[in-house]
């Protein structure tokens, strides 16, 4: 998985999605869902992420 | 239940509560769809809007959906100094948005308009290649579809539906402020609104003191989501404006001591409108194009505009039983030659204010009054840049493409 969201510190701005240029992540019901198939590894979501909930690990060093 | 409209509308926001009261006013069958489980919340943010809006749409708000009243904005320097900038833009209220959003709406479905809350929009419904519906969840349940010949995107930042239709509808990183607000008490105001500026204070943005109700105010940062100023989980270098904040809390005489009552954040545009508003059977209208104001990241009193702009064109469209493209661009032209206009302008500036250092943001706070404020804000630059440039003419290099 490129990125991890620790959704304790996710405040659902919806800030991740707005700048993910594929829509790999979407706010459903309360929470924010990732969907790793559209992912292009970019870290947009991360680098913007107000919270710092979203933990990213560059392509090759994902788990 | 009934599943086909003239009009289907994603997002119960205030472009779509807009959007939806002048449509059904006039007789159109409309429904809109919001994914929260209830309107209004989460409130993402400074909850400010200007009363001009309000004013010339005719609308009374109630008490409760306001905080309290505004009589201006005061912007700060890096240095401490500031100027009092006042006009109809900064006379208004700080909102009660969550109580706000919910009653705008409600206003609608008193005119006739239908509203459906916790309903994902799962995807576009084509027919025959045209645009003709879509598919909705309500409460995570077995997604089922509602036609119209028109479906309009009012989802703000994210644009998911947008971006589904083909229009290209996601900002960069360069292209947005990311957010981070607390809800504190207490705090002694003035009924002003409070901006600071400063690369130290809010790399290309800056903090916002709104005040409220009973002592309280949100106080607020945006700074740009492309700088790297610290190390975010898993080690990448990113965006901190929790950090920005906390640091400008720790230092502020009256804020240090004070509490806070409620977290909040979001990313705020402020970049320019998107490229193209419309297709054949749609429309994006307000937050979702990036009709937002550059400086200030403000959406509520542009998107109130830009829903009767729209409205007005989806009357005629639905008179002639067209709604291809070129007849909805009537829409998209009438809003770039109207708002559109000062939104360009308010980019210039802010373009103009990210190239600027703070030691010569402070020497054009000494050098200007509170009339040229007012007339930079209201898109006159020529006074302004030529006072300062004649004390300092270094800075023409930076300030020329404000008068050229």
């Amino acid at each position: 998985m490129p990125i991890e969201i620790n959704h304790s510190r996710c405040i659902q701005c919806i800030g991740c999605a707005s700048v993910c240029p594929v829509g790999a992540i979407e706010l459903i019901g309360l929470r924010m869902v990732f969907h790793p198939e559209k992912c292009i590894s970019c870290g947009a979501c991360a680098k913007a992420c107000p919270a710092n909930a979203i933990k990213f690990f560059p392509k090759g060093e994902d788990k | 239940m009934k599943t086909d409209y003239d009009v289907i509308i994603v997002g119960a926001g205030p472009t779509g509560a807009t959007l939806s009261r002048v449509l059904a006013q006039n007789g159109l069958e409309v429904m809109v769809f919001d994914k929260r489980k209830e309107l209004g919340e989460p409130v993402r943010c400074g909850e400010g809007l200007g009363a001009r809006e309000v004013v010339a749409q005719g609308i009374d708000l109630p008490k409760p959906c306001i905080s309290t009243d505004i009589h201006g904005a005061k912007v700060i320097a890096p240095d401490g100094s500031s100027i009092v900038w006042k006009d109809k833009e900064t006379t208004g209220w700080v909102l009660e948005r969550k109580i706000f959003d919910k009653w705008l709406m409600e206003q609608a479905v008193h005119k006739g308009a239908r509203v459906q809350s916790y309903t994902r929009v799962i995807d576009l419904v084509k027919n025959g290649g045209k645009i003709s519906g879509v598919s909705v969840s309500h409460a995570d349940h077995e997604p089922y579809e509602v036609s119209a010949p028109l479906v309009i995107s009012a989802e703000g930042m994210e644009s998911t539906l947008a971006r589904k239709a083909g229009i290209r509808a996601t900002s960069t990183l360069y292209d947005v402020d990311t957010c981070y607000q607390y809800e504190m008490q207490e705090y002694d105001h003035e009924n002003l609104i409070e901006l600071y500026f400063g690369n130290e204070v809010a790399p290309r943005g800056y903090v916002w003191i709104f005040p409220k109700a009973d002592k309280k105010a949100n106080v607020g940062i945006g700074i740009g989501a492309h700088l790297e100023t610290g190390e975010k989980e898993g080690g990448i270098r990113g965006a901190t404006p929790k950090e920005y904040l906390d640091k400008f809390i720790e230092s502020h005489a009256q804020l240090k001591d004070a509490s806070k009552l409620q977290d909040f954040g979001g990313i705020i545009s402020v970049g320019a409108p998107i490229d193209s508003f419309v297709k054949d059977n749609f429309m994006v209208v307000g937050t979702a194009a990036r009709q937002v104001d550059p400086i200030h990241g403000g959406g509520i009193a542009l998107s109130m505009e830009a829903g009767v702009i729209a409205a007005n064109t989806i009357l005629k469209a639905h008179k002639a039983k067209d709604y291809s493209a070129s007849l909805l661009k009537e829409y998209e032209n009438t809003w770039r030659a109207g708002p559109g206009k000062k939104v360009a302008k308010r980019l210039l500036l802010r373009k103009v204010m990210e190239s600027t250092s703070d030691e010569d943001f402070n020497y054009i706070f000494k050098t200007i009054t509170e009339q040229d404020l007012n007339d930079v804000m209201a898109g006159k630059f020529a006074g302004p840049v030529a006072k300062v440039v004649a004390g300092r003419p270094q800075l023409l290099g930076n300030l020329k493409a404000l008068v050229s």
